[in-house]
């Protein structure tokens, strides 16, 4: 009997996993197999491998629209945000992990506790600060905002990240000779490698996929990013889905890129994203 | 605080330790503690950018509470927040324990669930968008296949928009497993392994160690999937913006389309509201979980 249920819950098991491959997978399938089918395939079998490889889709789609602006607008604001991130937030996160000074605990989680509040409600403040600063629609205001929202995630990892490498070390340069500056950038930095990896792919993802305040504070085409462009996509290719789904696979790619190159530092990475409570 | 080391620090060391706080102290002020302050007082006021806000009292709460669109919103935020904390934490979890287990083709699993949220926030919206749609999509395409006369038009009908949208995210709950998963590998196997000399079944190993253990894993999980659902916003933005009707309207959008009336207090009493639900539902879900006892 108990032979039976083991059988029956083992396959039950198989059959969820199966479930979740399928909905993980199937969407993004769809969309690559669907940018080389002409309309009329994609409307009649929805299933089916493309024919031909048709990349007339994507030649459209580069050749016609300013794809390759908002690739480099997404870039952009991307790497400078996650690079300046990863500098300033490492020197706190050094500092609370290697000293103590007045009014440490109370800055910390002053910090931290900004995880509390979800960057939306500030929407309003944020968009007049932009505007008050002349900020708005320009690739620098919006590097300057997905530089602050990162900031108590990327505290907590790179704290945790220096709070790991021992004391002693500090102790030897110093005698050493060496500078405040020199024992951060040379000896700590490196070894916070880990912390540091995390924390960027993380400021990187996040921004590079970010659109709520890309939306909302930029308009012109000049400053667009990938994800904003796609809601004009929305509208423009109604009736090209050809040329649609070349347009999401370009957007979605680097993503996917980026997984497959560093799979385990990605799962690490959303991992402790949880890990905000 | 250890004073042995701040006898060894130097005077110097202090200039540079506020030095180095200084770009993220900039940050804070810029754009975490002026704005949480400048949500918190004009809420009560009624503010168009231009002039002065002025105080209104209870105004902007009161017309809110008058407004359809904002009481459809909260009931799909409770609504959504139910379906968070049990369906996609639940099945999050369940897929914990399943990979726990280590069965064939585990880490393949483990690795393809993660798909979805590399992907950006837009363009899952808009494939979704395309899967739902009546002629060419993916879903209607599948149960044609059994009822070829099926015809639905998700996205633009009540009360299938509610549910299109909720589907974009209510199994795709990788970062759920992710830390459930990690907390399951933290229990010392003796412990279970003690557990099944005693005789202990499968089910009680699951329920008496394990889920107790991993209470805080899933309590997080539970926080973090429901603070989502407060700030979801292409989701709904990009498929069925708001519609039919109000049938899937939810608080950012009218903060935005506040923001973009120039109704600045109404954008931050909104603002505040959802501060105000993300911290009652961590102090609720703390409580409800233990997550700050030991067992």
């Amino acid at each position: 009997m108990s032979k039976y249920i083991y059988k029956a819950s083992k396959i039950f098991m198989y059959l969820i996993l199966i479930f979740t491959i399928i909905i993980s997978i199937f969407p993004v399938l769809w969309v690559f197999m669907s940018a080389f089918k002409t309309n009329a395939q994609i409307f009649n079998d929805p299933f089916s491998l493309p024919e031909s490889f048709n990349i007339s889709g994507f030649q459209y789609v580069l050749g016609n629209y300013n794809f390759g602006l908002y690739l480099k607008n997404s870039l952009i604001v991307s790497l400078i945000s996650t690079i300046v991130s990863v500098v300033i937030y490492s020197m706190a996160g050094y500092v609370f992990a290697k000293f103590d000074f007045p009014f440490k605990n109370m800055l910390y989680s002053l910090f931290i506790i900004t995880l509390l509040v979800p960057a939306q409600a500030k929407a309003q403040p944020i968009f007049s600060l932009l505007t008050n600063l002349k900020l708005t629609n320009s690739l620098t205001g919006l590097t300057f905002v997905y530089v602050s929202l990162g900031m108590a995630m990327s505290m907590f990892i790179l704290r945790n990240a220096f709070e790991s490498i021992p004391d002693e070390l500090n102790e030897a340069a110093s005698i050493e000779g060496a500078s405040f500056w020199q024992k951060f950038w040379k000896i700590n930095f490196p070894l916070a490698k880990n912390g540091v990896v995390t924390s960027g792919i993380l400021m990187f993802l996040t921004n590079w996929n970010e659109y709520f305040f890309a939306s909302l504070l930029t308009s012109s085409e000049k400053v667009r990013t990938l994800p904003v462009a796609l809601q004009f996509f929305n509208e423009s290719f109604s009736y090209d889905y050809t040329q649609l789904f070349s347009a999401l696979s370009i957007v979605i790619l680097p993503g996917i890129i980026i997984y497959t190159v560093a799979q385990d530092r990605v799962q690490q990475s959303f991992a402790s994203s949880g890990v905000k409570g | 605080m250890n004073l042995k080391k701040v006898s060894k620090l130097k005077r110097n060391d202090f200039k540079w330790i506020y030095l180095f706080l200084l770009p993220s102290i900039l940050v804070f002020v810029l754009f975490n503690l002026i704005p949480i302050v400048t949500v918190g007082v004009t809420a009560f006021t009624e503010w168009n950018g231009f002039a002065l806000p002025s105080f209104n009292g209870l105004e902007n709460f009161t017309n809110l509470f008058a407004n359809r669109a904002f009481w459809v919103s909260t009931k799909n935020l409770l609504l959504w927040s139910f379906l968070a904390a049990v369906v996609h934490v639940g099945f999050g979890v369940i897929i914990a324990f399943i990979l726990y287990e280590k069965p064939a083709g585990w880490k393949f699993t483990r690795s393809v669930f993660m798909i979805p949220n590399i992907i950006s926030g837009a363009a899952w919206a808009v494939i979704f968008r395309f899967m739902f749609d009546n002629r060419m999509g993916l879903f209607n395409g599948i149960v044609r296949i059994f009822n070829p006369n099926f015809d639905v038009q998700w996205l633009t009908v009540s009360p299938y928009a509610f549910w299109s949208v909720t589907l974009t995210w209510l199994f795709f709950a990788v970062i759920v497993t992710l830390i459930v998963l990690n907390e399951l590998l933290a229990i010392p196997s003796s412990l279970i392994e003690a557990a099944e000399i005693d005789g202990a079944t499968k089910w009680q190993i699951i329920f008496k160690i394990q889920l107790p253990m991993s209470r805080k894993a899933i309590g997080t999980s539970v926080i973090a999937s429901i603070t989502a659902r407060v700030t979801m916003y292409e989701a709904i933005a990009l498929t069925t913006n708001g519609g039919p009707g109000y049938d899937t309207m939810n608080l950012p959008l009218m903060l935005v389309d506040s923001i973009t009336n120039l109704k600045y207090g109404t954008a931050n009493a909104v603002g505040l509201l959802m501060i105000v639900y993300g911290i009652v539902t961590l102090l609720v879900v703390n409580k409800l979980f233990k997550m700050n006892e030991e067992l």
